[in-house]
């Protein structure tokens, strides 16, 4: 029987399992949910600034939603905080944010920090990947996923948004440097945490959205960054995946042009459509968070099958997913993986041993 | 200079993103004592609703549609001071503001933007807002229209909250609530019993000059 870790990572590649797997990757789209903390007693904001509660709290989220893998951390701020930006830690059940962009002008790049992946809350995460590695390791052979913020969305951490779009019109030598920049400082970061021990890279960029940069500027900046950590990363994670929010249909072509093999989606994007467009990627995705957070669990078992039926290759929730979300809502959406690989009569895939 | 290459000019130049040509056909709309407004309605404005509708085909983008404005304001900085004070109208005003524990304000102020190109007066509370603020500044201003908006579907439901403390100051029959943002639809705009909703800025414009023209608010 193929363990977690082998069905995810051959999944992410297109490869065949005998059923997909459910994940929630961590970074924006987490479930440490307030009914995990209680129940862990790891809480927020205590998670995101120490390894162990972090590390307790993911495993938690594993334990009691079902969802196969392991993923830290539970936020988008770790890296725009090492790079300077000012972030308040949330409470409870909202989580942290950027409250003050170190930068005013994309000129004034130089002044950005380094990542510094020993120190701040950069070595927190790499800790608690490495507690994580190690619990995987004890026989549950669970994916350890690291996840990363992509370069245009920490870009829109560390200057006002309107600021970074009116020059790459205007500056675009500048935005260029800036992103960079960026992008050296996340591939370090994500050598870091391949070496404190993650299988998956998870790379979130929900600010390149193709809604708001469009074809063009998309191929212009953002597509290049995250080529460039997806090869410059790519070999040492067993498997990659971007995930980028809003509707994809005007960057199509683009989305083909990303060196991963899986593509995360939120609910706005079609999953037909995707696969029709992009054939060659494995689609992740894209169970409502609204749902999640609202729904009752029947409505959100018939999402998640839905998502499996248009032929999902992870099944994984859309979006940010509220901390008020019940468990139950989750593991309603776990459970969903049984009935589909009971009612598909998925073929058993034949498993090498070196696969 | 006739009038109407001048107005192609200040048009063409907020449409297509040349600051130093709306500029300068503003600069020539003065020396011809073309009114001010006329020069702004006429020109500027035409272009950039030229550029809203570019952005609603997908040939424009946020990036495009904020050198668009950027073109548009080089030119009313030239062209305002000029403007007869009987050339101005009572405008309509509104809130606008992004939920609390949400920090993007792109929609938004793309929102805010395309209501200012219309002539609304924008009181803009900024990002991460709570819903007793937004009342708070809708009493305050009397505001006809509050616009609320998240790309977070974790803050989406405090915008049912603003609207239920609307009511109990009772201000929610004076005050038209619009809602917007990624994760937001019609179906949830019904369901927390907002008056309209709009994919994007420039059809938030549209619904919101309907939805107060439907309450026979004096709109400009």
């Amino acid at each position: 029987m193929i363990n977690a870790r082998d069905r995810l990572i051959r999944s992410l590649q297109g490869g065949l399992v005998d059923r997909p797997p459910v994940i929630s990757p961590g970074g924006m789209m987490n479930m440490a949910i307030v009914q995990v903390m209680e129940q862990t007693g790891a809480l927020w904001p205590e998670a995101h600034c120490n390894p162990r509660t972090m590390s307790r709290l993911a495993l938690g989220v594993q334990r009691l939603t079902g969802m196969e893998n392991l993923g830290v951390p539970f936020c988008m701020t770790v890296e725009a905080e090492a790079m300077g930006a000012a972030v308040t830690m949330g409470g409870l059940d909202n989580e942290p944010r950027v409250t003050g962009y170190p930068l005013t002008a994309v000129a004034d790049w130089p002044r950005l920090q380094e990542i510094r992946t020993g120190s701040g809350r950069a070595a927190v995460v790499a800790e608690a990947v490495s507690l994580l590695a190690e619990a995987a390791a004890g026989g549950s052979e669970l994916p350890v996923i690291a996840n990363l913020t992509g370069p245009l969305s920490l870009a829109t951490s560390l200057i006002e948004p309107m600021i970074l779009f009116r020059a790459m019109g205007k500056q675009s030598q500048a935005v260029h440097d800036l992103l960079a920049f960026i992008t050296d400082n996340l591939i370090n970061f994500g050598r870091a945490l391949l070496q404190a021990g993650a299988h998956v890279l998870s790379i979130a960029d929900p600010s390149a959205s193709g809604e708001i940069l469009g074809p063009r500027r998309f191929a212009e900046f953002a597509l290049p960054c995250l080529n460039r950590m997806l090869d410059e990363l790519g070999t040492a994670y067993q498997a990659r995946l971007v995930h980028i929010c809003g509707q994809l249909s005007p960057i199509f072509t683009e989305i083909g042009a990303l060196h991963t093999g899986a593509i995360s989606i939120d609910s706005v994007t079609s999953i037909a459509r995707l696969r029709e467009n992009v054939p060659d990627k494995a689609v992740v995705g894209n169970v409502s968070t609204h749902l999640l957070l609202n729904g009752d669990p029947d409505r959100i078992a018939a999402a998640a099958l839905h998502c499996l039926r248009q032929g999902v290759a992870v099944l994984a929730p859309a979006c940010g997913i509220s901390p008020r979300t019940p468990l139950v809502n989750l593991q309603a959406m776990a459970r969903a993986i049984e009935v589909f690989a009971d009612s598909e009569q998925v073929p058993l895939a034949v498993l090498e041993p070196d696969a | 200079m006739a009038v109407e290459e001048i107005l192609e000019r200040l048009t063409r130049g907020v449409r297509d993103m040349d600051e130093e040509l709306a500029a300068e056909a503003a600069q020539d709309a003065l020396a011809n004592q073309m009114p001010a407004l006329t020069a702004i309605n006429d020109g500027l404005v035409r272009g950039m609703n030229e550029a809203g509708r570019l952005y609603e085909t997908q040939e424009y983008f946020v990036p495009e549609l904020l050198l668009c404005s950027d073109a548009m304001y080089a030119g009313l900085g030239i062209l305002s001071p000029h403007i007869q004070r009987a050339e101005e109208e009572s405008r309509a005003k509104v809130v606008i503001g992004v939920m609390q524990g949400d920090t993007h304000d792109i929609g938004k102020n793309l929102v805010k933007l395309m209501l200012e190109v219309d002539g609304f007066e924008v009181f803009d509370l900024g990002r991460d807002v709570t819903p007793a603020d937004f009342v708070a500044k809708v009493k305050e201003t009397g505001a006809e229209l509050l616009g609320m908006s998240t790309l977070m579907s974790t803050t989406m439901d405090a915008m049912g909250v603003a609207i239920r403390m609307l009511q109990q100051e009772g201000l929610r029959e004076q005050t038209t609530v619009m809602i917007g943002g990624g994760p937001i639809s019609q179906a949830f705009a019904d369901l927390i019993g907002a008056d309209g909703y709009a994919e994007n800025a420039t059809g938030a414009v549209r619904e919101a000059r309907r939805l107060l023209a439907s309450r026979g608010a004096a709109v400009r």
